[in-house]
């Protein structure tokens, strides 16, 4: 957890600004309000700074020599994309401002700057790096665990929700990437407005365009009527573009464009329609291999991947098992009105250790199954076994798979010829030799077959 | 206190923060060194050069209480974007006299 930084210590802010009297203004009016200031006069500087003086904020001047304070931003935010970013713009152009809180920026402000603002901008930022426990917004409250590596998550995910932040989430199967970016929406000021989870893996590649964007009547074959899209629809909410890996190439590249203009351009029509629209994004895949073998286009990624935020597997924390069990066990005998049941200590030992490839999802299977099935109130290891052995057959992998049936088949095989070798080689299609090898593959001694049953 | 090179005009009162004392007369002297170098960026025609002066003017000068250096910075960027020599002349002349009328009163 990283809440205690502003209460140790005076808060450091790294001010970055290629003008020296600027920079030295800046500089005094901050100290007067007994901050801890580092000053820099290029974004080189600032971001070897970041490493040595771990600043809890930086402000930054936008227009400067070699790295201008945009290339500064988005450096930051790949490696700290939970430090706050004020930048500071001689300008005030709309686009900028724009692209620069698409990239992270908590604030954006125009020189000369009037020092109450800049405060009062500093302070406010500050506490999205600090302590949250005065957040008047309950975050995530059906996300249960205890343990740290979850807390830290938790943070991150309530430090990013109340800005339009660009967040990415990754994490294995059933960790609940939808629940967390649900959550982000509902901490966030878009809250009363729709989100709109869209898995790009399961509408056929030739609708995911027009369902994302619209599509205009007579567009093509069957587009009877104008249709919004679903940008249009969570229009000022958040859009939760769930396997957002499975996304084909070409439509890359006009999300893409989306997310770097923010308009929107339905199928059929000639004219761009602005959007408001946060985008949150998730994948199961790894993205970073997807986008080295050229499936998945670079630029895209990193502009998804402005916060990313990986949900860590059930088995790394195991400590928060239990918990959820007992939830889950909790939620599912109010939904039904029963008594609430509970796991034998065996049970509850051997679900602890359980790899749980299909996360917290397959544990609400598993509760839900045996809270079902079981007539007494304590729950047994068997039963549990049974939960979990059936949930692991699906997940058996290929190799396993084949594996298993080629030591049936030998053993079906051998036991209609009695153990004859010959016989059972010719049966199956190989010559003796191969036969051999396989029969010791699977440690099968044939003369075990010979035997005369009973004996 | 700075000298009042035109003895014969009248002063311009400005109030600036007393918090920024120590650093005010650096401030004015920078801007005696950036009129100086705009002069000589206007002779050899790099108007990049004079307009990211004046940008710099403009961004600066409100902060430390001087509105009317970002203001003349302003017109500085504009016209040297416009490639107007003359109104860059004009814009530094005001600015020029500006810097050598102004007293600083720290309240």
């Amino acid at each position: 957890m990283t809440s205690d930084n502003s209460t140790t210590r005076q808060p450091r802010i790294l001010v970055v600004d290629d003008d020296s009297d600027v920079l030295a203004l800046l500089a005094k009016w901050l100290k007067d309000e007994k901050f801890d200031v580092v000053t820099v006069s290029s974004g080189k500087d600032a971001l070897a700074q970041i490493g040595i003086t771990r600043p809890d904020l930086v402000l930054t001047d936008l227009v400067m020599d070699e790295m201008d304070g945009m290339a500064l931003l988005s450096e930051i935010h790949r490696q700290k994309p939970l430090l706050p970013v004020i930048m500071l713009s001689g300008q005030a152009k709309i686009p900028d401002a724009v692209k620069a809180t698409h990239l992270g920026s908590s604030a954006f402000l125009t020189k000369p700057v009037e020092k109450d603002e800049l405060i009062e901008q500093i302070r406010k930022h500050l506490h999205l790096s600090g302590d949250n426990s005065n957040g008047k917004i309950p975050f995530g409250e059906d996300i249960i665990y205890r343990s740290s590596v979850m807390a830290e998550l938790i943070e991150q995910s309530r430090a990013v929700a109340d800005s339009d932040i660009t967040v990415f989430i990754t994490g294995e199967t059933g960790t609940g990437k939808e629940i967390l970016a649900k959550a982000i929406h509902d901490a966030s000021p878009r809250r009363d407005r729709p989100f709109i989870g869209v898995n790009c893996g399961a509408i056929p590649e030739q609708l995911l365009e027009s369902e994302l964007f619209g599509h205009e009547k007579g567009a093509f074959t069957g587009a009877m009527t104008q249709h919004d899209g679903l940008f249009k629809a969570a229009d000022g909410g958040t859009l939760f573009l769930d396997e957002i890996g499975d996304m084909p190439l070409d439509l890359q590249v006009k999300l893409l464009r989306v997310l770097q203009d923010f308009q929107v351009r339905p199928v059929g029509s000639v004219r761009s329609v602005p959007i408001n629209v946060r985008i949150i994004s998730a994948t199961h895949n790894n993205l970073e291999q997807a986008v080295k073998e050229g499936t998945f286009r670079a630029d895209l990624y990193y502009r998804l991947k402005v916060v990313p935020l990986s949900i860590p597997a059930l088995r790394e924390r195991p400590e928060d098992i239990e918990l959820l069990l007992d939830y889950y066990l909790e939620r599912f005998s109010r939904k039904r009105g029963e008594p609430k049941k509970s796991f034998s200590p065996e049970a509850l030992s051997h679900l602890i250790s359980a790899p749980w490839p299909g996360n917290v999802r397959q544990l609400i299977n598993v509760v839900d199954l045996c809270a079902t099935m079981n007539k007494t109130d304590i729950i047994p290891l068997s039963m549990v076994q049974k939960a979990l052995g059936e949930e692991e057959g699906d997940l058996r992998t290929l190799k396993d798979a084949k594996h298993s049936f080629e030591r049936d088949y030998l053993i079906s095989v051998l036991q209609l010829t009695k153990g004859q070798v010959a016989s059972s080689a010719r049966i199956a299609g190989r010559n003796r030799t191969e036969f051999y090898k396989l029969l010791n593959a699977h440690n099968i001694d044939p003369a075990d077959f010979r035997k005369p049953p009973g004996n | 206190m700075r000298k009042g090179k035109g003895k014969f005009l009248d002063k311009i009162i400005v109030q600036c923060d007393p918090d920024l004392e120590d650093l005010i007369p650096g401030y004015l002297n920078n801007r005696e060194k950036d009129i100086v170098a705009i002069r000589e960026s206007l002779d050899s025609g790099d108007f990049e050069k004079v307009r990211t002066l004046g940008h710099s003017m403009k961004g600066s000068g409100g902060g430390y209480g001087f509105d009317e250096v970002t203001r003349m910075g302003s017109r500085i960027e504009s016209a040297a974007l416009a490639k107007d020599v003359e109104g860059v002349e004009e814009a530094l002349q005001e600015l020029e006299d500006y810097i050598n009328r102004v007293e600083v009163v720290f309240s």
